[in-house]
């Protein structure tokens, strides 16, 4: 049955249009999409009224570590689609650090199979670039590549040599698909708490210098270069980082890359009170590197803001901070935190949804991340005026750690239709718990 | 066709160190007296010499690296023209105790070999030799180098059962980066006016490989699209592990040929493999041991063929034996 969302502010990032109109969504897809105001069709029944609303694509979270299989007492694949679809998020990429490790065809069919059954959001699986996450062996990309692996990751791992590094983006590129890469240098992260500085020194923490992220980035666009490979940095967090990616894209380096909230909202200092909750990966920097993902992403230098969920729990939090586990729940935070570059006017609504749904979706090759007749109904809704505080206790997630706990936050999601079914009640604000 | 006598061939240069040396006449007149061999053996069941155009000649086989069957083949194209051969296995022991390929090059001299055949695990080794000793000096796979004589074998292959070689579509697949078979076949059947392509993984693709003037495909199926040979070249073991390419499982899913894959060939496709074979990792038995289509066990019997055609090509002129038997 047709359904027709109208009164909305429509964005559509892959057309650079934001405008006043309304739209059509029939079996699953996207029929009609009009930026004018009056022509739709009256004779539609099943209709929702998005006064002062924003409607823009479903997000398409690049960055999120899943529980299942293997600790699904930090986050079971029902509670992760869940909290995704809560937030908007309607499509998904899982890294393969899951127990067993996602380094075969097998069990790519099996995650997406069961994934699949929950009727939420679209989740998609990277493959490992290397056999167990050990960054020796190349796992069998072509084989996952079949299955559907939308790229290949080494989740927090850096592959160490350049030789195996080079021989992943030559064999990756045959089947056009990128390498997401983290990038940490591991003779200079290994047993480091934090950013290195004088917060570390203060604190008496042992640091690791952003030139450790920098470095690898270094190595990885000089062979992104040579293979032709496209090539991803993920979670950039350091400004010498986003200076590099800028050169590298000025060359025309077929290179991607994202980062995530706490990179641009907070800086090192937050550790001060040794607060495990802000032990991350990679680890908050200094002001200037904050500022610089910042701007890096309202040039454009950084494509896509990925949440970088990870699930944890509070016994692992629960630690002196040298000990703690690092990373954070993060579905629920990636879009109100986001929401603050367009109110601070870092973001147009264009930028936030190309940052949060078009580039993301570009760069895994996903049908996702435009309002154009055609294409899925993933769609999301937005009041921007409403306001909320961030309280983990109402997490969808079963893993409730944030460093963001108790932040004031204008706007929120307030509809996501995925396939065209509602997933949240819309229409009317939520005025969910403050 | 009718293979008329054709005659011994005399290579312009004193040695045959790759198919980067001869010129197109030379290769053609190696390939018919090849073919014109291949009938003379065919039709003797015995191993008696069918000529003795290498009557008095000394043949040295000096394998630094195993190859049973190269071994062996040119062991039998020499006797089958007359010569005396002397295989010299280079096992580690004399390398080990340091004496350089320059040592044994001066030792084998003092024996006067008329010709010596050499495969060695260095490109370029040959070479070396040549310039060291006063036999002829052929190649008999040097590295990743060349490996002419399997080139020629195969063009010998080729051209028995098709007929002609300018003209045809014929896809080179496997591990391009280390095979020094491709290269030859490339240069010979190449300069013979067939369309060569290479099919490989990008991981076993040497660097600017496309600037050989070869079309590269790192898919095999569009590779091997409306060719009339698939040649499969050998994974070496120790490529297979995570390296290279991620496993014998992804590549025979691949890169390997089977049943369903030959199917986007030409409808008269025939196969080629230098062997030895990996069963279930390039290809399929069913596709290995089909006779209709699989010419891997001719390849081995034009072996000994080519080989005597190089050999022969090789061998000392009258006034040269003359003088080393005046010495």
């Amino acid at each position: 049955m047709p359904h027709l969302l109208y009164n909305a502010r429509l964005v559509c990032p892959e057309r650079g249009i934001q405008e006043q109109g309304w739209l059509v969504t029939d079996n699953g897809l996207i029929e009609a999409t009009s930026f004018d105001h009056d022509s739709f069709d009256d004779s539609i029944t099943d209709r929702t009224d998005c006064a002062g609303q924003i409607v823009g694509p479903g997000f398409v979270d690049m960055r999120v570590q899943s529980g299942y299989p293997g600790s699904e007492h930090l986050e079971t694949l029902e509670s992760l689609l869940t909290a995704a679809a809560s937030q908007g998020i309607t499509s998904l990429a899982v890294l393969p650090n899951t127990e067993p490790v996602i380094d075969n065809a097998a069990i790519i069919d099996s995650l997406m199979l069961r994934a699949g059954g929950y009727g939420l959001s679209q989740l998609y699986c990277y493959g490992a670039m290397s056999r167990g996450l050990e960054g020796e062996q190349m796992a069998e990309l072509g084989m996952m590549s079949k299955a559907g692996a939308v790229g290949f990751a080494n989740s927090d791992i850096s592959i160490p040599d350049a030789q195996t590094m080079r021989r992943i983006m030559t064999y990756a590129k045959m089947f056009n698909r990128p390498v997401i890469h983290h990038c940490a240098e591991a003779s200079l992260t290994a047993d480091t708490d934090m950013n290195e500085g004088e917060t570390a020194t203060r604190l008496g923490l042992i640091g690791q210098p952003a030139a450790a992220e920098t470095l690898i980035l270094q190595r990885d666009i000089a062979l992104a270069e040579m293979t032709g490979a496209h090539y991803h940095a993920a979670h950039i967090s350091a400004a010498a980082s986003v200076a590099v990616i800028r050169d590298a894209k000025a060359r025309g380096v077929n290179i991607t890359a994202d980062t995530a909230p706490p990179y641009f909202m907070l800086n090192e200092i937050s550790v001060s009170g040794f607060d495990s909750s802000m032990k991350l990966t990679p680890p908050l920097r200094s002001e200037d590197d904050r500022l610089a993902i910042r701007d890096g992403l309202a040039d454009g230098t950084i494509d896509a803001i990925a949440s970088d969920h990870v699930p944890v729990d509070a016994d692992q939090k629960t630690q002196p901070f040298s000990l703690a586990s690092a990373g954070a729940s993060a579905l629920e935070t990636l879009v109100p935190l986001s929401l603050t570059l367009v109110r601070s006017s870092h973001l147009t609504w264009q930028q936030f949804f190309q940052r949060l749904s078009a580039a993301p979706a570009h760069i895994l090759g996903l049908q996702a991340g435009s309002v154009r007749a055609g294409m899925p109904a993933d769609l999301v809704q937005i009041n921007p005026d409403t306001a909320h505080i961030i309280n983990p206790q109402h997490f969808v997630s079963l893993s409730r750690i944030t460093p963001f706990a108790g932040l004031p936050c204008e706007g929120r999601v307030t509809g996501c239709w995925i396939g065209g079914e509602a997933k949240l009640s819309s229409g009317a604000d939520k005025t969910g718990p403050a | 066709m009718t293979y008329s006598d054709p005659p011994p061939v005399k290579l312009r240069q004193r040695h045959f160190l790759g198919i980067q040396n001869l010129g197109a006449d030379e290769m053609l007149a190696l390939i018919d007296r090849s073919v014109y061999f291949a009938e003379l053996i065919s039709a003797e069941r015995d191993d008696a010499p069918v000529a003795q155009t290498l009557s008095g000649v000394t043949v040295v086989n000096l394998f630094f690296e195993n190859s049973t069957r190269t071994r062996v083949s040119f062991e039998v194209a020499a006797k089958r023209l007359g010569a005396s051969v002397l295989n010299i296995s280079v096992s580690g022991s004399s390398v080990k105790k340091g004496e350089t390929l320059i040592d044994t090059a001066t030792t084998l001299n003092a024996m006067h070999p008329d010709i010596l055949v050499i495969r060695h695990h260095a490109a370029g080794a040959p070479h070396l030799l040549s310039r060291h000793v006063d036999a002829a000096v052929i190649n008999a796979g040097d590295g990743r180098h060349e490996h002419p004589t399997q080139a020629l074998l195969d063009a010998v292959t080729i051209k028995r059962v098709k007929g002609r070689i300018a003209g045809l579509k014929i896809a080179i697949c496997g591990d391009i980066a280390n095979s020094r078979v491709a290269r030859s076949n490339l240069y010979l059947l190449g300069a013979l006016g067939a369309d060569v392509r290479f099919v490989s993984p990008a991981t076993l693709l040497p660097a600017d490989i496309d600037k050989l003037g070869v079309p590269v495909f790192t898919d095999l199926t569009q590779g091997i699209a409306g060719a009339d040979i698939v040649m499969m070249l050998r994974l070496q073991k120790e490529r297979m592990e995570g390296r290279e390419i991620p496993s014998q499982h992804e590549y025979f899913n691949l890169f390997g040929l089977d049943k369903d894959k030959i199917e986007r060939a030409a409808p008269e496709a025939v196969i080629m493999h230098p062997g030895p074979m990996n069963r279930g990792v390039e290809i399929d038995s069913s596709i290995a041991d089909d006779h209709s289509r699989s010419l891997i066990t001719q390849q081995v019997e034009m072996g000994v063929a080519a080989r005597m055609a190089c050999l022969e090509a090789l061998r000392p002129s009258p006034d040269h034996k003359q003088q080393q038997e005046a010495r």
